[in-house]
């Protein structure tokens, strides 16, 4: 069992009252929790902090942590060889031997004592009499911006309490192959109904919660269902019109841009971006750049000059306007 | 060894939960749940209905109720209140993430069809 310094996660003295824990735990809440925070790595802080505060509000349960003696953070230890007949007696961690710890987490067996196990959304499920709804997971799942696209299989590699048949949680691996719909967007949520824990005495399992990050594609923006691409053409192009290959998520179209297409321009491709589930695609749109050749040669220049020479074009016109106003 | 692949399911506007559902999958009690819906924090489909239907993006926002009501040890009232707050982020945040693909940077003007393969 991996030893967790609960006071060192509240930032409170091994002494800290009832009172400071609480302060130090709502200041962390607010830094950490991920419905409000911002914070890299805000779940798993939030996690450790959420976990620490569960310990140390409850007098039993701190008690019993206390007794567990200091160790370094992460380091394996065992509870000292009287520890389970003063805290854990008439629990299932009663009469356990010293081995049997060792796949056990630490919040699990602090839980444990109380009698208590974890139930759906994360929340206390009450006493361990009756059937209890197995707990629901959660996970962030980072798929392509392709696999959103077209949909895709993954596979959920998870750490899962598991109870035997004394009411012990231990922590096991456990794989769950998802299949992910086309057209999932960045930061949507789904829901695998009966891929959380297993429920106790007979009660249903729990759900699996993913929260979908797509990341970023070296050509394509998303915003919701719909697509932006970069589409750099030549100045001549631009004045001319012509046609080109654009990539798109389902292969290479060709793309008609006008004669007297401007900068920034968004020539849409209707219904080719990201699919919506029971209604029209999102669209994927070509925003024009108009790029100047930084290297020309002789022939080249002299092209420009004469353009130069022959064009009333004033792309600055609108200034003498301003200035005469 | 041999896995199931299981389907997960878009919490989004194009699927429906009932009450009961929903109670069962935010973990919240019956009455916090009325109070969130006379608060606004949600909105059945026919509020008039004689028993309540959700769009299952409901439960999104449920569970999201339900875990700042744990973990800040908060009232449905204040509940609504701060959803109503991440829910403004969350269109603020959704309109600068747009902004930065390109979709507000160019009016509707300079947008025109023209795909051919």
């Amino acid at each position: 069992m991996k030893y967790k310094d609960y006071y060192k996660i509240l930032g409170v003295a091994r002494d800290a009252s009832a009172d400071d824990i609480k302060k130090a735990y709502r200041k962390l809440a607010r830094k950490y929790h991920p419905d409000v925070s911002k914070e890299k790595n805000a779940e798993e802080s939030f996690k450790e902090v959420s976990e620490a505060y569960e310990t140390l509000r409850d007098p039993e349960k701190r008690a019993a942590f206390d007794q567990l003696g200091s160790h370094a953070a992460g380091q394996e230890f065992r509870p000292p060889p009287d520890w389970s007949q003063h805290f854990a007696s008439g629990s299932p961690f009663d009469q356990m031997g010293q081995n049997a710890f060792d796949d056990i987490d630490l919040a699990d067996l602090l839980a444990g004592l109380t009698g208590r196990a974890r139930g759906r959304s994360g929340g206390r499920a009450g006493a361990r009499e009756g059937p209890i709804p197995g707990p629901d997971y959660e996970a962030m799942v980072r798929i392509t911006l392709e696999q959103a696209f077209h949909g895709t299989e993954i596979d959920l590699d998870l750490s899962v309490a598991e109870y035997d048949e004394r009411g012990v949680a231990h922590r096991v691996p456990h794989r769950i192959k998802v299949r992910i719909p086309k057209g999932v967007i960045d930061g949507q949520k789904l829901r695998v109904p009966g891929k959380g824990g297993k429920g106790m005495q007979g009660a249903s399992p729990g759900d699996l919660y993913l929260d979908i990050q797509v990341q970023p594609h070296p050509l394509f923006r998303t915003s919701g269902q719909d697509l932006y691409v970069d589409l750099p053409v030549a100045p001549w192009e631009a004045v001319l019109g012509t046609s080109v290959e654009l990539p798109t998520l389902a292969g290479a179209v060709s793309l008609k841009v006008p004669a007297s297409t401007r900068a920034g321009q968004q020539l849409r491709l209707a219904g080719r971006g990201l699919s919506r589930p029971g209604g029209k695609s999102g669209d994927l749109f070509a925003i024009v750049a108009i790029v100047v050749p930084t290297v020309v040669n002789e022939r080249e220049r002299s092209l420009y000059r004469e353009l130069s020479e022959s064009s009333n074009f004033d792309p600055r016109a609108h200034f003498k306007l301003g200035a005469a106003a | 060894m041999n896995i199931d692949t299981a389907e997960a399911l878009s919490l989004d506007e194009n699927s429906e939960v009932s009450f009961s559902q929903l109670l069962v999958l935010s973990g919240l009690s019956d009455n916090d749940l009325r109070e969130l819906v006379d608060h606004g924090a949600l909105t059945p489909i026919n509020p008039n209905a004689s028993s309540w239907m959700f769009t299952s993006y409901c439960v999104v926002v449920a569970r999201k109720a339900s875990r700042l009501s744990r973990d800040f040890e908060l009232d449905a009232h204040a509940v609504s209140v701060l959803l109503g707050f991440v829910e403004k982020i969350e269109a603020l945040e959704s309109e600068l993430h747009a902004l930065r693909a390109g979709a507000l940077g160019h009016g509707p003007a300079g947008t025109s069809d023209t795909v051919s393969r």
